[in-house]
């Protein structure tokens, strides 16, 4: 995959950088805003991770001139945790994650994974810890083992795939997955999630509960 | 007042002292002249009335070659000086001063001119006498005594009537003082009760319609000094705000190598070090964070304006997002209990207070325990409250936990002393309440925040 990788902090950037490198990506990257938009306007990438704050024309700027355009480039912007504002703003001119400064490697390689994920097209067969995932057949093994799994599980499925490491409340399952169907309550979701817990337990326990809240599928790519 | 005043000067004691001292000199003096110039009109009626028997018995008197005798019958003469209150009486001397009639030891009358009635005082007999005398044109003197009873009882009437207005006039002048001078101080009072109400957070100017023109000069200086406090604070948090901000990029690079190099095959030592290096970098990051969010929770939202309707239902559902994973590793249940919770508040900060509380809780509470954050309402108050199984905060520790960078002795968490200290500074900025117990009856701290609740909370805003 084809990465920008605009930073000004110099040793941020070089960490960035190797870390996108050594997951087998193709990196480029910028200290400037404006040589991130030119970058940007000729070259084709996958994603751009994006720092709000440049010396010349800032991320956000940056992004807005990105979403003129008609472009499939996912964005990944960096912001620092006491910008509350500056994620809502991001998300608004169309980025699609943010991190906040300070982070841990393994939270940006989720992130970047996640992202690029969303990125490919939707039918492509994903093998997740120990599982494959065929989404446009609605196939999934476990080792070497079908599983069979109802429409509802399997929209759950994809929902968790769709968002490894990040927490899903039972509002934000109720409301993205049976949008369509009438009202689900929290106890139906519950049962729900149980019973696809039950049949890829196999594959190691991944879907796990935030006490009174929701759900969080740990990730599952390493 | 309150008593510090002490002996210190006071303007209203001052005014007070002057206006009420020469009011009541003023009415005293005037009831003093008012009172002798009635005794004088009383004394010379009665002195009038007491030359009447003189003249009576002078005009009966005739002298002839036997001397002076007095030509009525003794009871007549008697009844010209008859009184039913005073003792009356009367004496009649021939010019070469034998006793003609009347009493024999009433004291003479000094310096008599012929036809000029004389009054003087005298004593008759252990009491006091007015006595009214004149000589005749033949020489002989007439004079009559009256004892003072009668003076005496009108000079106390007199005394009276004269002493209940007076009174009145000098109570009327204390009171109509009083509210004069609390009128007068009134506006004081607000600028006093204005500047009580300021808490080291609020530094806007008094309002200048609050000063009277006597203290405006006072109240511009001291807005001056407000408006330099201002700026001083303002430029304090903005520079923490920017060193804290500028230190995380830095920090956050040096995070990211390091955790790159522990991928790496290197050596035991060396790996310790690293992890060392690298739990440090974590610490500073988390330092630098807190750090910045001591001042922004500093520098008053109410003032900034940046109040706004938080619902701490989902405040809480945002941290739920950010706190699970790393709960989680730390093989720790973090559980929510959250029902809607709408207040008046930053926005920003707090998720900030929230964060610092689960930080600590998750710290503090070792592998396999609980952290359970709650929201809520009870009455008029909407609380957030976390609670967990770790070893719980000490009573006696409980009120030095909020200080800056206090940590408890013994402790073995890695923790700045900020985190409390921070969430204290955004209770106090919402005017909230924080409560610092344990879990009921098992153990473990419970954290309660308690902020006055928005009317209509149950419905918050969609």
């Amino acid at each position: 995959m084809h990465v920008l990788v605009v930073e000004d902090d110099a040793l941020l950037a070089e960490g960035l950088v190797s870390a996108l490198t050594r997951a087998g990506h193709a990196v480029e990257q910028t200290a400037s805003g404006r040589h991130a938009d030119a970058l940007l306007r000729d070259g084709e990438f996958d994603l751009v991770v994006l720092d709000v704050g440049l010396p010349d024309i800032d991320g956000f700027e940056v992004l807005r001139r990105l979403r003129q355009r008609p472009s499939p480039t996912s964005v990944l912007v960096l912001t620092a945790r006491d910008a509350v504002e500056d994620r809502v703003h991001g998300l608004d001119l169309g980025a699609d994650d943010y991190l906040t400064k300070p982070f841990s490697v393994s939270e940006f390689e989720a992130r970047v994974r996640a992202l690029l994920r969303r990125a490919m097209p939707p039918a492509t067969r994903w093998s997740v810890a120990g599982m494959t995932v065929d989404v446009a057949a609605r196939r999934l093994r476990i080792g070497d083992r079908p599983v069979d799994l109802t429409p509802r599980e399997w929209a759950l499925l994809e929902l968790f795939l769709s968002r490894p490491g990040r927490v899903l409340s039972k509002d934000q399952i109720a409301e993205s997955l049976f949008a369509f169907d009438e009202q689900l309550s929290p106890n139906a979701i519950e049962v729900h999630v149980s019973r696809l817990r039950t049949k890829i337990e196999a594959a190691g326990e991944h879907i796990r509960t935030v006490r009174g809240f929701g759900y969080l599928w740990d990730g599952g790519d390493e | 007042m309150s008593e510090e005043d002490g002996q210190r000067s006071s303007i209203r004691r001052r005014l007070l002292a002057f206006l009420i001292s020469s009011l009541l000199l003023v009415v005293s003096a005037a009831a003093v002249v008012t009172y002798w110039a009635a005794i004088k009109s009383a004394n010379d009626a009665y002195d009038r009335s007491l030359l009447d028997p003189v003249f009576d018995i002078a005009d009966n008197v005739s002298v002839d070659a036997g001397g002076a005798h007095v030509d009525l019958p003794q009871k007549a003469l008697e009844a010209l000086v008859f009184d039913q209150v005073d003792r009356v009486i009367f004496q009649v001397r021939s010019a070469s001063g034998a006793i003609v009639n009347g009493v024999d030891d009433l004291p003479p009358a000094t310096g008599i001119a012929m036809g000029q009635p004389v009054f003087f005082d005298a004593t008759y007999r252990g009491e006091k006498i007015r006595v009214a005398a004149l000589q005749a044109r033949n020489g002989f003197v007439v004079q009559v005594g009256e004892t003072l009873h009668k003076r005496n009882r009108l000079i106390g009437e007199m005394l009276l009537a004269e002493l209940v207005p007076t009174l009145l006039i000098a109570l009327g002048s204390i009171a109509f003082a009083w509210l004069g001078v609390t009128h007068g101080l009134r506006p004081l009072e607000q600028v006093r009760a204005e500047l009580l109400r300021r808490t080291s957070r609020d530094l806007r100017p008094i309002p200048d319609s609050l000063a009277p023109v006597e203290i405006a000069p006072v109240v511009t200086a001291f807005n001056q000094l407000l408006d330099h406090l201002r700026d001083a604070t303002t430029m304090q948090q903005r520079f923490l705000a920017n060193a804290a901000h500028q230190l995380r990029t830095p920090l956050a690079g040096l995070q990211l190598h390091l955790e790159l190099l522990l991928r790496r095959e290197v050596p035991a030592e060396m790996r310790a070090e690293l992890e060392r290096m690298h739990g440090a970098t974590v610490r500073a990051s988390r330092l630098a964070n807190q750090l910045l969010a001591l001042a922004k929770a500093e520098s008053s939202p109410k003032e900034t304006g940046a109040f706004q309707r938080v619902d701490l239902k989902a405040v809480a559902g945002a941290a739920a997002h950010d706190w699970a994973a790393k709960a989680m590793a730390g093989d720790i249940d973090l559980g929510f209990s959250l029902e809607p919770a709408v207040i008046r508040g930053d926005p920003l900060l707090l998720p900030e207070l929230l964060d610092n509380l689960i930080d600590n809780a998750l710290r503090y509470t070792p592998a396999g325990g609980m952290v359970t954050v709650t929201t809520g309402c009870e009455g008029e108050v909407a609380y957030l409250a976390v609670e967990d199984t770790g070893p719980g905060i000490p009573a006696a520790e409980r009120s030095k936990v909020v200080e800056r960078f206090y940590r408890i002795a013994g402790t073995s968490a890695e923790g700045s002393g900020l985190g409390l200290a921070i969430v204290q500074e955004v209770v106090d900025g919402h005017g909230g309440t924080l409560e610092i117990g344990e879990r009921d009856g098992q153990g473990g701290a419970r954290i309660r925040v308690l902020f006055p609740r928005v009317a209509g909370s149950e419905a918050p805003e969609a």
